[in-house]
């Protein structure tokens, strides 16, 4: 059995770790673009749009992340285009963040009072204004804690991937793992390295929420 | 310096109370006591230290200097078991009834003598459907409170008080927050009870209640008692200013 | 053309029907002691000395800010080498208590935070315990206060319980690879798989939200 310097597992991990900033990054990115364009539909009053952003919803948020991915996975494997698993996972995780930061702020905006919608449409602003210049800056304060929250979320999804085979942090620990034959080790400090990266966020998220609160 | 030799009859006997919420003094020296089978009426403005005065006798707030002593047993704050002792002789209805939103009117008349007197669950239910019939909600039982007036949620929170058969009652501005037209019927109860000899201390707004109803009346002015008598010298011959004022901008 | 085959996966409806049953089970064992360890949290939280509140909030933000996965793998995998193995299922149902307990300790916090004044002088009044001021007259408005958000959260848990499979755990995700791996049909596995979560998840709504008003919320 090969001996590994904890140097050398930490430095394997770190690395593994940028993978799961990395995916973390770009679902959070697209699935914000993405949900907020959802977030534009949802209100725009079109005939069976609500609903079937609400469906896109349900979809998202009534099934395992783990299922998503393997049907990304295997999707994309169907029509035939050969992805690698940090393709179907960024494409997964956009998904599914899209859905949830959607809902999330379906919420905000619905905090706003109808008072403001009635106030703008009654100065002849479209939709698209209302929406830009009185309903989102409004909603936006409102969203801020919940979205850092989520973020924290998206970062705990990104370890799924590693099911489908991409090499994150997760992964890297089961490598490490199965290699060291010492799993209390090697997960300890995957789970340390994931709190490190998730606690800033949790708490200030917190204090985001407090600070509005007050 | 308090005089702290007990008077032997009376069941509450409150001498040099003092009570300050941080840096504002809310009693500033408070002698008081209460007869059993009396009836007293504290009025006055608010701010006046009457509702505080009140909670000190069943321990929910804690007085900084004086004695109290209900039924000849002084206050212990620091005793649990000797304050939940306390709590079963002295019974209190609150301005916002407060009965239990989750229990039925007859269930939040047996909670108490279930849990804390062991009453088994068939004597417990007579015992509130007897006591909810003598309020006048015989045919409430099952009913949630949020399903009964305001007037019908305070009768049914003396109720639950007189279910752990108090030797006194405390009563804190108990038809403050009621509609007009409900005053009546909790105030027609309130009267029963002292009819039937239960020893009362009201807090209490409605003047010409306390003038039929008292055996004293005593009007608390910053944090003192300035005065205090019958109904009778107190409505009709207010000795000093302030008193005088009080009534006259209630005539008003 | 992509031809879908769902009619020898549906052939496999027996390995589906026992991985709900886990996936079942597994969820109604941890939803249970779940919250019972959150409210004992919860309690911890507001009433407990200096010791017990901070060791509560450490497992709390441990819990809440490392994937789910990690937890079941340090439970199954690392416990071991501290002489403690469990079974799969053991270790399945110990990780989602504990995932769930740390979630709905915050949650149940919240509800318990938000009783009335009023509620606790009058409990006082009538000479309670606190035992029994809490059991009776805190705790079953609170649990009604925060029924959807906790009710949620346990869905969560279920869905989350999908990463069991990872262990061998023979429930719901677990049939999936395998119906998938017996009959090639990937896509349509999944699909199958996902579609009965998304029902599990909307039934188990149903449930306790029928559950709840009946035998949780009022006080026996």
């Amino acid at each position: 059995m090969v001996q590994f310097a904890l140097w050398d597992i930490l430095g394997f991990l770190v690395g593994a770790m940028r993978w799961t900033v990395l995916l973390s990054l770009i679902a959070f990115a697209g699935g914000g673009l993405m949900g907020l364009a959802l977030l534009m539909l949802r209100f725009a009053k079109l005939p069976g749009v609500g609903t079937a952003v609400a469906w896109y919803v349900q979809l998202f948020q009534g099934t395992p992340l783990l299922m998503q991915l393997f049907l990304v996975y295997f999707g994309l494997a169907l029509l035939g285009w050969d992805t690698s698993p940090m393709v179907a996972a960024s494409l997964c995780l956009t998904l599914y963040a899209s859905a949830y930061l959607t809902e999330i702020w379906r919420g905000c905006v619905m905090s706003i009072p109808q008072g403001q919608w009635e106030a703008s449409s009654g100065l002849a602003l479209t939709y698209a204004q209302q929406m830009r210049h009185v309903i989102l800056p409004q909603a936006a304060r409102v969203a801020i804690a919940p979205t850092v929250g989520f973020l924290v979320q998206v970062i705990k999804g990104t370890a799924l991937a590693s099911v489908i085979g991409f090499v994150e942090l997760t992964k890297a620990g089961q490598m490490i793992s199965n290699a060291t034959y010492q799993p209390f080790m090697a997960y300890t400090l995957v789970g340390l390295m994931y709190f490190a990266l998730c606690y800033p966020l949790s708490w200030w998220s917190q204090r985001l929420e407090n600070r509005r609160l007050a | 310096m308090s005089n702290t030799t007990p008077s032997p009859f009376a069941l509450v006997d409150i001498q040099g109370l003092h009570k300050s919420f941080g840096a504002t003094q809310v009693l500033k020296g408070i002698d008081l006591q209460v007869r059993r089978k009396e009836v007293v009426c504290i009025i006055g403005k608010s701010g006046s230290g009457k509702s505080t005065l009140l909670r000190c006798i069943n321990g929910l707030e804690r007085f900084d200097s004086g004695h109290l002593a209900v039924d000849g047993q002084a206050l212990q704050h620091g005793n649990a078991p000797a304050m939940r002792e306390l709590r079963q002789h002295v019974g209190m209805i609150f301005q916002s009834f407060n009965l239990f939103p989750h229990l039925s009117a007859g269930r939040n008349v047996m909670l108490a003598p279930s849990l804390v007197k062991g009453l088994p669950k068939e004597e417990a239910r007579t015992r509130a459907q007897t006591l909810l019939e003598r309020v006048g909600l015989g045919d409430k039982f099952d009913r949630l409170p949020e399903q009964l007036s305001g007037g019908q949620q305070q009768r049914v929170a003396i109720a639950r008080a007189l279910a752990m058969a108090p030797s006194v009652l405390l009563c804190d501005e108990i038809t403050s927050a009621l509609d007009p037209e409900l005053v009546g019927e909790v105030l027609q109860v309130v009267e029963m009870l002292a009819s039937e000899g239960m020893t009362l201390l009201m807090v209490t707004h409605e003047m010409a209640f306390a003038r039929k109803v008292s055996d004293r009346v005593v009007f608390m002015h910053q944090g003192l008692i300035h005065e205090m008598g019958t109904p009778d010298e107190i409505f009709n011959r207010p000795q000093t200013p302030e008193l005088q004022q009080f009534l006259s901008a209630l005539r008003d | 053309m992509i031809e879908f085959d769902f009619g020898v996966v549906l052939a496999q409806w027996p390995m589906l029907a026992h991985g709900l049953v886990l996936t079942v089970a597994l969820t109604l064992a941890s939803a249970v002691l779940g919250t019972a360890l959150g409210i004992a949290c919860a309690w911890a939280r507001l009433h407990g000395g200096r010791a017990l509140r901070s060791a509560t909030s450490a497992y709390v933000e441990a819990v809440r800010n490392t994937p789910f996965i990690i937890q079941l793998f340090f439970i199954f995998f690392g416990l071991p080498s501290l002489g403690i193995r469990l079974s799969v299922e053991v270790a399945c149902v110990l990780a989602m208590v504990l995932n769930l307990g740390a979630y709905a300790c915050e949650i149940v916090r919240a509800g318990l935070q938000a009783t009335p004044k009023g509620q606790l002088e009058a409990a006082m009044s009538l000479a309670l315990t606190p035992w029994q001021t809490f059991s009776r007259v805190v705790l079953p408005p609170a649990l009604a206060r925060i029924w959807p958000a906790l009710v949620s959260q346990i869905i969560i848990v279920m869905l989350g319980s999908a990463v069991c499979g990872q262990i061998s755990a023979e429930e719901l995700s677990q049939a999936a690879n395998l119906i998938s791996s017996r009959t090639f049909r990937s896509f349509e596995s999944y699909i199958l798989v996902t579609l009965v979560y998304l029902a599990l998840a909307m039934a188990l709504r149903q449930c306790l939200n029928w559950v709840g008003p009946r035998f949780i919320f009022t006080s026996r």
